[in-house]
């Protein structure tokens, strides 16, 4: 009996911590929606979520004031050909008590395909 | 004209930063290939044009695939490294090893680049004619940057707006990080090394970016030079005609009108710049790198808007005179040319003479003086 509560309650933590991460996720792709990082050619502007083929967060770190998520990305637009990868650091700071995205570092990017 | 108390404030504030001279100690470098923006485009003030060259460097698979080698340190290699980069031996940035070809871009003036910002896309995509289906030998299409905008910035067209170029301009020229490129320029992709890099990143905020982009919002197309002769007044007004004959004019679009903007300076706006802003094939002997969409033969219409400002003419300023920039158009322009070449003595004459009056004949925004 209290195996298997253990392993209901291990199952259930797992989950709920899956779910968090999924939904982290997911706020930081809708967040990236208008954000623009680098320049010149070396230069992407999130138009859409379609575009992010995907996104890990790769990292967190956060004190009260700021939140910062190093994450990777696959990044591909319909309109041209070319999928690339790139690092990101997004930048989060707390204005009138909620963290908002103030800026989106580009670390670094290749083209893959 | 044009300009409120407050837009003319940020003008100024922005003509600081473009003319502001960094050093290894507040940031330049540690690979760079200039300390200020206005080092570059300086001549004959803020803005204009510049004795530096750039080298760029891509690789390209054809028929049409473009690599711009960014985790090599491509598209732009930095030609000047600081003296705690050159103590480890590295003067500047090499060409990438897997570059297929190198190319040279002299600076350009950026008088009115306000104007070229606040064009609507559709007016620009409504010159294409990728297929020629009107048969004239021009086809002209638009590049679009990795991320599939419109791109109007650069000999290539790659860049979308002013604001990114501009962002990118800090990192890639001066060597300067921003809150969008927080770490420096690599070396051909490898990071620079421990303690040549004594600035602490960001080295410029997104405020002072947008600042510069302001400046150069505000800064006013190059006024038409003004001919009192009335004899050379009729020439000049010949030229405009023979600039239409000869097809010049298909593809270095006399006028566009810039949209609806809470800006009046730059509100539906006529812009005299003289380009499509379009992509054409300008044939072997121009040709050098591929960017993003454009092969190595295709070339952005160079716009003539601040051609009398020039002393150097074509991409890499191989052309001494505007003549020898005209007898070098081959590709679709070919045609254009061989009809120029065609034209009397005198008529020629008249086209060079037009050619060194054009400027933006409609909107001073803010004179630069
Ligand atoms: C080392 C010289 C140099 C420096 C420094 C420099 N530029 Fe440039 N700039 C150039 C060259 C060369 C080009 C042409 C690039 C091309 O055609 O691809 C250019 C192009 C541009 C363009 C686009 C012009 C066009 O025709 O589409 C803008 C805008 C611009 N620069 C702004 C800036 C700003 C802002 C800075 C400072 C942050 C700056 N530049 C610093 C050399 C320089
Ligand atoms: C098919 C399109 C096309 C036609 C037609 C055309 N041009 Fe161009 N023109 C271009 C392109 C593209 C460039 C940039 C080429 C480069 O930088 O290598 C250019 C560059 C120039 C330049 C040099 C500008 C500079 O500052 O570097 C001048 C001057 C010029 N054209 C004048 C003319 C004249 C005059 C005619 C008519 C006889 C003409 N062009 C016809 C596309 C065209």
């Amino acid at each position: 009996m209290k195996i298997i509560s253990l392993f209901v309650l291990f199952i259930l933590t797992a989950t709920t911590v899956f779910a968090e991460q999924r939904s982290e996720i997911e706020q930081c792709r809708s967040d990236l929606i208008g954000q623009t990082m680098g320049g010149r050619e070396r230069c992407w502007k999130f138009q859409s979520p379609s575009q992010i083929k995907e996104l890990v967060i790769q990292n967190k770190r956060e004190d009260v004031q700021k939140r910062v998520y190093s994450i990777t990305l696959i990044l591909q637009d319909p309109k041209v050909p070319g999928k690339y990868k790139a690092e990101a650091q997004v930048v989060y700071e707390k204005v009138d008590g909620q963290m908002k995205i103030k800026s989106v570092g580009l670390i670094s990017i290749a083209k893959i395909e | 004209m044009g300009l409120t108390k407050d837009q003319l404030a940020q003008f100024e504030q922005g003509k600081v930063v473009f003319k502001r001279v960094f050093t290894p100690e507040n940031g330049l470098g540690p690979l760079f290939n200039g300390n200020a923006c206005s080092e570059c485009h300086e001549d004959p003030v803020a803005g204009g044009v510049g004795d530096e060259v750039e080298v760029h460097a891509t690789r390209f698979v054809p028929p049409n695939t473009c690599d711009p080698l960014f985790q090599e340190g491509g598209p732009v290699i930095q030609q000047n490294a600081t003296p705690l980069l050159q103590a480890h031996g590295i003067q500047k940035e090499e060409i990438p090893p897997s570059a297929t070809s190198q190319a040279r871009r002299t600076t350009p003036p950026v008088f009115g680049f306000g104007l070229i910002d606040a064009i609507p896309d559709e007016t620009i995509l409504a010159y294409e004619d990728p297929n020629d289906k009107d048969g004239d030998g021009i086809s002209g299409r638009a590049n679009r940057s990795i991320d599939g905008r419109l791109g109007r910035f650069g000999r290539k067209a790659a860049v979308n707006s002013l604001s990114d170029f501009n962002a990118g301009a800090f990192p890639q020229e001066q060597g300067i990080t921003t809150p969008r490129l927080p770490v420096e320029e690599t070396i051909n992709g490898k990071p620079v090394p421990q303690g040549t890099d004594p600035a602490p990143d960001p080295e410029i905020s997104l405020a002072e970016i947008e600042q510069v982009t302001n400046f150069l919002r505000f800064l006013a197309p190059p006024p038409r030079k003004f001919v009192k002769d009335h004899r050379e007044q009729e020439q000049v007004e010949q030229g405009k005609k023979i600039f239409g004959k000869v097809r010049c004019a298909r593809c270095h679009v006399p006028e566009m009108r810039t949209g609806p903007s809470n800006i009046q300076a730059l509100n539906k706006r006529k812009v005299a710049l003289y380009s499509d802003l379009l992509l054409h094939d300008m044939g072997p002997v121009l040709a050098d790198i591929c960017l993003d969409l454009a092969t190595p033969s295709e070339f952005r219409t160079e716009l003539l808007m601040g051609l009398r400002f020039r002393k150097h003419f074509l991409h890499d300023g191989r052309a001494k005179t505007i003549k020898e920039a005209i007898e070098q158009h081959g590709g679709e322009a070919k045609n254009s040319r061989d009809a120029y070449t065609a034209l009397s003595a005198k008529d020629k004459e008249a086209l060079l003479k037009f050619l060194e009056t054009i400027s933006d004949l409609f909107v001073p925004a803010h004179d630069n003086g």
